[in-house]
């Protein structure tokens, strides 16, 4: 009788160490995934007009755009509007600075969980200055008011984005939900 | 009996009054625009507005929730929550104000005369608020050469913009080019310059120390002055070899002092522009 209640035990502390492994690996990708990687963003430039978009502006593009949502990811959870200078430019990044603003007068703290963007290039201009981008964005929004979660959701978003060429990357200058884009 | 009767009325009432309250956003908000959100909620609770670049919080007790105008100035998704006992949330798109903003990209500032399509612009629709007008809108594109009649084309945006190509005038100067969309315009102006030179040719005269080789005056095919400073090159070959010299256009001309000794040619380019050849000591 003993050695079965041993038995037991033993095998419950096993499995609640395996249990704990689990979680802190859970934790420390989630940590990872959090802190270093850039969101996934996939480019589509087949349909795009005037001006065809050279592969090397593709690339840039892409590293451009997955560097934005990080820092905007980060500026809005740190309330930091600083972090908006690298990506962003004109009306995006004051809308940005103003709702960083707002944050920290209202106690509320949007964070964005961010799962991938599927992105069409639909206007690159004819010198090359400006490119409009659609963004099928998957997105987990949850909103706190200081330690309340008031609001939580998960699912895609359309964004309308212009972007412009700044010294040595593209800057995000408009960024706006959209019901729908045409193409 | 009637005791069970009882609880199971006064559960079903508190379930009923538990429930979130139900958020109703009008169909159509416009930027700038007040409006009002019919909540079925009874009792007191924090209403809650997120947009694009506004949050807004506030204690309500019950019935229609006011939206100010200075709420709900950029267009976008908004999120409305109501939160009593629990939170209930409902997103409503505030679509852009009518067109009061343009902005115009032109390019290049400066463009070679008679050059095909060289000429962009690119012309942005913005509501008062600086949103991006998405509904399609005609733009009228006009271009005012220095000399000549207006030059005007419409074209519809799509998702906010509209853009034209251009060829430049034949003759140098500048040329207005403007975007407008009902009352507002703007105005970029191009500086159109004289294309390569053409018919690029030069003469000899003697001097004191060999001879002076000077172009005529240096214009485009259109008849343009090709501007200052515009690099033309000599090339000398004689016994002693190929000597090339570079000389800025001064006043529509290009000069230099060669020393010659026998039979030489000289020759002349610009750019990739080739003019005549002198053949000195000999024929010409």
């Amino acid at each position: 009788m003993r050695k079965l209640a041993m038995t037991i035990l033993r095998r419950l502390i096993l499995l609640l160490a395996a249990g704990l492994v689990i979680v802190c690996f859970s934790f420390l990708q989630s940590q990872i995934h959090a802190a270093g990687s850039l969101p996934q963003v996939e480019l589509n430039a087949d349909n795009v007009g005037p001006r065809g978009i050279e592969e090397l502006t593709s690339k840039t593009i892409t590293r451009d755009y997955a560097n934005a949502w990080k820092t905007m990811a980060e500026a809005l959870d740190k309330n930091r509007p600083d972090l908006l200078d690298g990506y962003f430019t004109g009306f995006a990044k004051d809308k940005l600075a103003q709702l960083i603003a707002q944050q920290k007068q209202t106690g509320i703290r949007i964070k964005y969980d961010d799962r991938g963007h599927k992105v069409d290039a639909l206007f690159y201009s004819p010198s090359g200055d400006a490119m409009q981008l659609r963004d099928r964005a998957q997105l987990g929004i949850e909103i706190r008011d200081g330690g309340k979660v008031i609001h939580n959701e998960q699912g895609p978003v359309q964004y309308l984005v212009l972007m412009t060429p700044g010294a040595d990357r593209w800057l995000v200058r408009d960024l706006v939900t959209t019901p729908e884009v045409k193409p | 009996m009637r005791t069970r009767l009882t609880t199971l009325l006064a559960f079903f009432l508190f379930v009923a009054l538990a429930q979130a309250a139900e958020l109703r956003p009008p169909a159509q908000a416009t930027a700038g625009t007040p409006f009002s959100i019919a909540s079925s909620g009874a009792g007191e609770g924090t209403f809650y507005l997120i947009g694009p670049a506004q949050i807004s919080k506030r204690k309500m007790n019950g019935g229609e929730i006011a939206v100010q105008g200075d709420e709900v100035e950029q267009s976008g998704t908004y999120t409305a929550i109501l939160c009593a006992e629990q939170c209930t949330s409902v997103h409503f798109y505030v679509r852009p104000a009518r067109p009061s903003r343009l902005s115009l990209l032109v390019h290049p500032s400066r463009v070679p005369v008679a050059a095909s399509n060289a000429i962009s612009a690119v012309a942005f629709v913005f509501d008062w608020f600086h949103n991006l007008v998405l509904s399609p809108q005609k733009v009228d594109f006009k271009v005012v050469p220095p000399e000549g009649a207006a030059i005007s084309q419409s074209k519809t945006t799509a998702n906010g913009a509209a853009w034209i190509r251009l060829t430049s005038a034949r003759k140098g100067g500048p040329a207005k080019v403007g975007a407008s969309i009902g009352d507002v315009a703007e105005i970029r102006v191009v500086q159109q310059v004289a294309s390569d030179a053409c018919n690029l040719r030069i003469k000899a005269i003697p001097g004191p120390n060999g001879i002076s080789v000077e172009t005529d005056p240096v214009r485009d095919c259109s008849g343009n002055f090709v501007p200052d400073g515009t690099v033309v090159s000599f090339t000398k070959t004689d016994s002693s070899g190929k000597t090339t010299v570079d000389a800025p256009i001064k006043r529509g001309v290009a000069r230099v002092e060669m020393a010659v000794s026998g039979p030489a040619r000289i020759s002349v380019a610009s750019g990739v522009v080739n003019g005549n050849e002198l053949s000195l000591g000999g024929a010409r």
